[in-house]
Formats: C-alpha cells, sequence, structure tokens
C-alpha cells in the first residue's frame, strides 16, 4: 500500500481514489450519521486528528430526486427496501453524507425524564437521567439552531392537527427541528432544496474539516482492526455510489476507534471482525423499533397540503401508553401508496389527495425484540424481528386516537389501513371498531426508521456491550456511538438523544485522547 | 413416459414464460418485452381513465417509470422486483381470472379479469398475497401520481425553488465526478436562508 499524502481538513469522494492507501489519525470514525458528524467536530475541536469515514457520497440538491422511489434508491441502504424477517416491516436506513439527517424529517425531541429513569434502574446507568444530558441536548441543540416550527410554515395540514387536538383537550406543540430559514416545502425526506435543515453535511461536517478532520466518503469499512484490549483502526474498500462496486483497499490507522455505523451496520462490522466486544453475547441482540402506523384523513375543502413543513406538529400525551403522535408529508405520490383499493376506485382517492392529510403514531414497542446478523458474504444484515401482540394492541390504540383527532378536527372520512376492517370510516362512531378490534401483527401496515439496542449501553459487561460513556466493555479504546447503545428505545424521535449522548462520549474522549 | 411428460411441460412453461409476447420496440436498460408487457397490462388495470387525473395508467408509460427505477437498484433488489413481476404474471395458474380462459397469464386477460385478479389480491386472506398486492402497488403509484400531469391536475406540482448556495456547496462535487467540477461561482450562505415561505400555486412548477 502506498500513503496519498492530503491536507487536513479535506473531504475525499469516489473519483480521488486511484490506487490502495492508508491513513494514520487520533481517533477514526466510522459512519457521519448525527452521532458521528458530533463525535468528529468535537473532537477535532479539540485538536485531535481525526477521520471520519461515511460509505455513501455527498448529496448537493442538484442530486436531490422528488420521485420517491428513485430518491430511496439512491439515499438509502439495500435500494431502500430493506426489511425485517419474522413480522414483515420497512427498514428505511440511510447511506449518504450526514446519514439519516439528510432524509430525515429534523424532529428533534427530548424524551421525558420517565424514559432515562426506566433506563437508570433497568439497565444499571448511574449517569444517564435527563438531567445529566440536558447540557449536551443544550450544546447540540444551541449549535444546530433547533427551535420549534414558526406558524407561518405550519400550513393547514399541521394547523389541523393542532385544531383536532385541542377539540379534544389533548396536548400538543410545534415540533422543535434543525432548520433555519424553512420555508414548508415540505421536501425534507428527499433532501432539503431550501437548505433550511442543518443536516450534518452542512452544518457539523463542514464545521469538523475547519478544525481539520479529514472527511473520506465512499469508503466501506469492512473490518475492525483488534489486538487483545486494544484496536488498532479500521480497513475496508472503496465502493462505487449506488452500484455498490468495490475496488481499491484502505486502511486507517488510529488510537481511537469509533464506530457510528448505525444500529444495523456496527453490529454486523463487529461480527465480521472475528464477533469483536462481544464477551456479553449481546452484539446484534435486542433490536428494537419505533413502528409507524399512518391514518390519512380527508378533509371537505382543499388544504394545499403540499405546504408545510414536513412532520411539524405533535402530541407527546400518549408517550407513557408508549404511543407518539405526529404529523406528516413527504413525495405526494409516496403518500399515494397508503391509498386503498384498484381501479377506479384507486385513482378516485388520488383525486382526494388536495384534500387529504396524514398523521402518524410511531409506537415505543419494548416488547417486540429481534436480531440483526451478518449476512453470508454481506455487509447487509440478516434482520429478524416479531411484533408482540401487546405491542399492536398498542398501535391500534394510536390509530384509534388518531382517527378522533381527523374527526374533531372536521375530516369527512378516516382511512385507517387496518387489514380487516372498512377501507374508509365516515364518523367518529363510525370508527369506534378501532377501539375493540382483535387485531393482529399482519392487519397492520408498518414502517420503521428508528432502530436500536443492538449494541446496548448496560452497567453490567455481562448484559451489554458498551459502558455510560459508549466504550465497549473489556476494550480500552473502541467505541460505539450511535443508536445501538440505547438501551430500550426512546418512546420519542431518536436523533437529537444520539446527538447529545454523542456529545457527552465526545467530550469524555477527548480527555482520554 | 414421465420423459414425454417433462418434455410437455418444458415447452409449456417456455411458451408461458418467454414466447407471444409482442415486440413494441420500447428500449429498455433492464425491462424485457414480458415484463413491459406485464406493466403496461398492471398499469391500465390499476389506474383506469378517471375525470380527476388527466392521463391513465396506459398512457403515463409506466413500463419506462419502472426501468428507471429498476436501473438504480442494487442487484439483489432488482432481482426481488422482478421476480413480483413475474409472480404476478403466473400466478393465475394458482389464482386464476373470472371465466373463460382465466389461467392465462395476467397480461393476457381481459381488462375485467384484471382488475378481478387484482381485487383477489387485494382481499385475500394470505397475508403476503396482500402485502405483494401493496408492493406492486407501490412501485407503479410512485410512477403514476407522480407524472407531471397527475401532479399539476392535483395541484401537486412540485416547487419551484432556487437553492441558496451554502458553505458546503463548495466542498462536494457531483457524485461520481472530479473537484474541479465544483462550481465556484456566488458567495456561500453565511447565515440562514431569507427566503419567505413559499406559496401553493405560486410558487409551483407550471404543468
Amino acid at each position: 500500500m502506498s500513503s496519498e499524502a492530503r491536507q487536513d481538513g479535506e473531504v475525499r469522494v469516489f473519483s480521488d481514489y486511484t490506487r490502495d492507501f492508508e491513513e494514520d489519525a487520533d481517533v477514526v470514525v466510522v459512519g457521519s450519521g448525527p452521532s458521528g458528524s458530533v463525535v468528529a467536530y468535537e473532537l477535532a475541536k479539540a485538536g485531535h486528528k481525526v477521520v471520519l469515514i461515511e460509505e455513501g457520497p455527498p448529496f448537493t440538491p442538484q442530486e436531490f430526486r422528488a420521485d420517491g422511489n428513485i430518491s430511496m434508491a439512491r439515499t438509502m441502504r439495500e435500494g431502500g427496501l430493506r426489511s425485517t424477517t419474522g413480522t414483515f416491516m420497512p427498514i428505511l436506513q440511510a447511506i449518504c453524507l450526514g446519514g439519516g439527517s439528510l432524509i430525515n424529517s429534523a424532529m428533534c425531541v427530548r424524551p421525558p425524564a420517565f424514559i432515562f429513569d426506566e433506563w437508570s434502574t433497568r439497565y444499571e446507568l448511574d449517569h444517564t437521567t435527563r438531567a445529566d444530558l440536558d447540557p449536551h441536548y443544550d450544546a447540540v441543540s444551541e449549535f444546530l439552531g433547533i427551535a420549534p416550527t414558526p406558524e407561518d410554515v405550519q400550513g393547514p395540514r399541521n394547523l389541523l392537527f393542532r385544531q383536532g387536538c385541542e377539540a379534544l383537550g389533548i396536548a400538543s406543540e410545534p415540533v422543535d427541528r434543525n432548520v433555519r430559514g424553512c420555508r414548508g416545502s415540505g421536501e425534507c425526506f428527499s433532501g432539503c432544496r431550501a437548505r433550511a435543515k442543518q443536516s450534518m453535511d452542512i452544518s457539523y461536517i463542514p464545521e469538523a474539516m475547519k478544525f481539520g478532520a479529514r472527511v473520506l466518503t465512499s469508503l466501506q469499512v469492512q473490518g475492525v482492526l483488534g489486538e487483545g484490549r486494544r484496536v488498532r483502526g479500521v480497513e475496508g474498500r472503496v465502493v462505487e455510489p449506488f452500484s455498490g462496486r468495490t475496488s481499491h483497499a484502505f486502511r486507517v490507522r488510529a488510537r481511537w476507534v469509533v464506530l457510528a455505523a448505525g444500529c444495523m451496520a456496527t453490529p454486523v462490522l463487529l461480527q465480521k471482525s472475528g464477533n469483536l466486544a462481544n464477551a456479553s453475547g449481546q452484539v446484534g441482540q435486542n433490536l428494537q423499533f419505533h413502528p409507524g402506523s399512518a391514518v390519512a384523513g380527508v378533509f371537505p375543502e382543499s388544504i394545499d397540503p403540499i405546504f408545510g413543513g414536513t412532520q411539524s406538529y405533535q402530541s407527546l400525551a400518549f408517550l407513557e401508553e408508549g404511543f407518539k403522535l405526529e404529523t406528516m408529508w413527504s413525495a405526494p405520490a409516496a403518500l399515494a401508496v397508503r391509498m386503498p383499493g384498484v381501479g377506479a376506485e384507486l385513482v378516485h382517492r388520488f383525486g382526494e389527495l388536495p384534500r387529504t392529510a396524514i398523521w402518524d403514531a410511531i409506537a415505543s414497542t419494548h416488547r417486540s425484540l429481534g436480531t440483526v446478523k451478518a449476512r453470508f458474504r454481506s455487509l447487509n444484515p440478516v434482520i429478524r424481528w416479531t411484533l408482540h401482540p401487546e405491542d399492536v394492541k398498542v398501535m391500534l390504540r394510536s390509530i384509534h386516537v388518531l382517527a378522533q383527532i381527523f374527526f374533531a378536527a372536521g375530516a369527512e372520512k378516516i382511512m385507517p389501513g387496518v387489514g380487516g376492517l372498512p377501507e374508509e370510516m365516515h364518523s367518529r362512531e363510525e370508527a369506534e371498531v378501532l377501539r375493540d378490534y382483535a387485531i393482529r401483527p399482519a392487519d397492520l401496515v408498518t414502517a420503521s426508521s428508528h432502530v436500536f439496542c443492538t449494541t446496548r449501553m448496560h452497567g453490567d459487561p455481562a448484559q451489554g456491550v458498551v459502558d455510560e460513556e459508549g466504550r465497549c466493555h473489556g476494550y480500552d479504546n473502541l467505541y460505539i456511538a450511535d443508536t445501538g447503545i440505547f438501551p430500550r428505545c426512546p418512546s420519542v424521535n431518536p436523533m437529537l438523544t444520539v446527538m447529545a449522548l454523542a456529545h457527552r462520549q465526545a467530550q469524555s474522549l477527548a480527555e482520554r485522547v | 413416459m414421465g420423459g414425454i411428460v417433462l418434455i410437455v411441460l418444458a415447452v409449456f412453461a417456455a411458451r408461458r414464460v418467454w414466447l407471444g409476447y409482442p415486440a413494441t420496440g420500447a428500449e429498455f436498460a433492464v425491462l424485457a418485452p414480458r415484463e413491459e408487457a406485464f406493466l403496461q397490462a398492471a398499469a391500465e388495470a390499476l389506474f383506469p381513465p378517471h375525470a380527476d387525473l388527466p392521463v391513465s395508467g396506459g398512457q403515463a408509460d409506466l413500463p419506462g417509470y419502472a426501468d428507471r427505477y429498476l436501473a438504480v437498484l442494487p442487484r439483489r433488489q432488482r432481482t426481488l422486483i422482478r421476480a413480483l413481476f413475474a409472480l404476478f404474471e403466473h400466478a393465475t395458474l394458482l389464482w386464476p381470472g373470472k371465466g373463460r380462459g382465466g389461467f392465462k397469464r395476467f397480461s393476457a386477460l381481459s381488462p375485467e379479469q384484471r382488475l378481478g385478479v387484482l381485487r383477489d389480491w387485494q382481499s385475500s386472506s394470505l397475508a403476503l398475497r396482500r402485502l405483494c398486492l401493496t408492493a406492486l402497488k407501490a412501485i407503479l403509484i410512485l410512477g403514476y401520481v407522480g407524472h407531471p400531469e397527475s401532479l399539476a391536475a392535483l395541484e401537486l406540482a412540485p416547487w419551484k425553488i432556487d437553492s441558496p448556495r451554502v458553505e458546503a456547496d463548495f466542498l462536494y462535487p457531483p457524485i461520481g465526478g472530479h473537484r474541479d467540477q465544483i462550481s465556484r461561482v456566488g458567495e456561500p450562505l453565511e447565515t440562514a436562508p431569507t427566503a419567505p415561505p413559499l406559496v401553493p400555486g405560486l410558487d409551483q412548477e407550471a404543468p
């Protein structure tokens, strides 16, 4: 291997790699999503030599695609078609510079204290209360300009949600987002052309580079180099965007390794690296999700649904019951997929799209567990997961509440999307069938992009993979900094929490390095 | 005797799967003529002409759309999607259309039979069949509703947005390109974008 001399603080893309190469760093961070970017920035700012590796390419607005299929195929792992076995559920996971922050709706939510109290007591975590993390939430929030979505870009479909909640006495609020200067395009999921969303590729990563961080995109890490209690770096191959074809070999030698590759890729990488950090047997276990279910509601008049923040209003009123309610928008054609029927009835429903809002619920399904295992001769995972019957009831309850909110907001009908029930319901009374329906997992159409716990944090090394600082039990210099370290699903959108945890990790690491 | 039966079955299978598809002259990166025929037939059945939308499924070039989609998928996922098309095309052997000739492949059924077959998939007691229909619909709906004329008719045409230059735009070349392709024109945005909220109708692309 030869060494390619590069200036510090530079980004490298696929066309820059012309031969095998090696790099040296104090810290190598694998994965440029919200947590990896925070770690890279904080450590670079502290004066350390940081290499940030990302498998996907950087996207600019010219690369965004409005078409839902094409956009997902370009920005998501396995072409946007990753799914679980057991209970079938599509899983949306990004592969691009900035990770999920490029194509999520920028929701930044702090879980209430009782979530952390549960984490502390069940998982022997003494320093992970809400109060412990608040300074880190504050630091990230200030950096990204996180603020409640202003009224002038809510748009009717978000404000109708508020109206319905108010009519029923349900607490609701505008969503805090990492957005500056939102224009209400509703394009968060395909990439913000208005450049308002502060995704990692335009916020933390350029700032990290100013402090000398080197950002190497289109590199697929295939192994962590380990030796006893210490790791020495990572190695892998250059990977061509979209095709996934691999070419030149690379190796990054580092004194500290931080895996922030995501809740699926990190355990697979550990398994492929000789079952690293798995003395507890917990790597790839305990998989949890926030499955989402959506209800469509049709209003009597056009609500201009194309305008407004993508997900700008929410209700946290049911967190203790196990679900969170929120508004939603996406590419119109992608939302049309939600419509039941075939033939003329289906096309008729497309005609109702200008009058249609879609609201969703994410459920905290901590009884529904799964596993992640490396697929043979592949870095893609086999994901087994089963939706627990009690969690299905929670999800049905959330659909019932959404139906009530729709009718309270003036909807003339809803489409609950529950198999075995009428495709349309026209009144609150009719929707009462949702209250006691004997639902089965297969009756729900669900999807998730919130994935947790596959390398969970636990005070007891026999029961978890990392400690409270994210350091792998039994290792001096191997850290994990993605949602895999959550001991349990957090009940709210996880981006801000994983960034706060990463901020704390980075501060601790900065002292050690 | 067994050999003759096998040969007859093989000829039947080959004829059903590969033969008799008309050449339309369309050029695709991925799709075979049999898949084009299936997708066109499915599009016509799923999205018949309707007063609310200016184009029908048969007019929206959904085989072309599916071909562009398949071309950007990883190989494994592309294979799975093509298997889905083949499943629908030939599952009439298991779940035939109603009436005479119901066992023919999907694309050879009458329009009424195709609609009936899709309705059967939709109302099936087998969750897997319903799921397969959802997957097929997802691919075709995105092409159909996402058709520029459909979106314009629904007042859901894309926004006209001139992306402001941010600092990062001076860092990243186009995907697959070189850094000398980074446009250096203009100054990077130093603070938050200040453009006003978009206005439906006014700020949307013309049909």
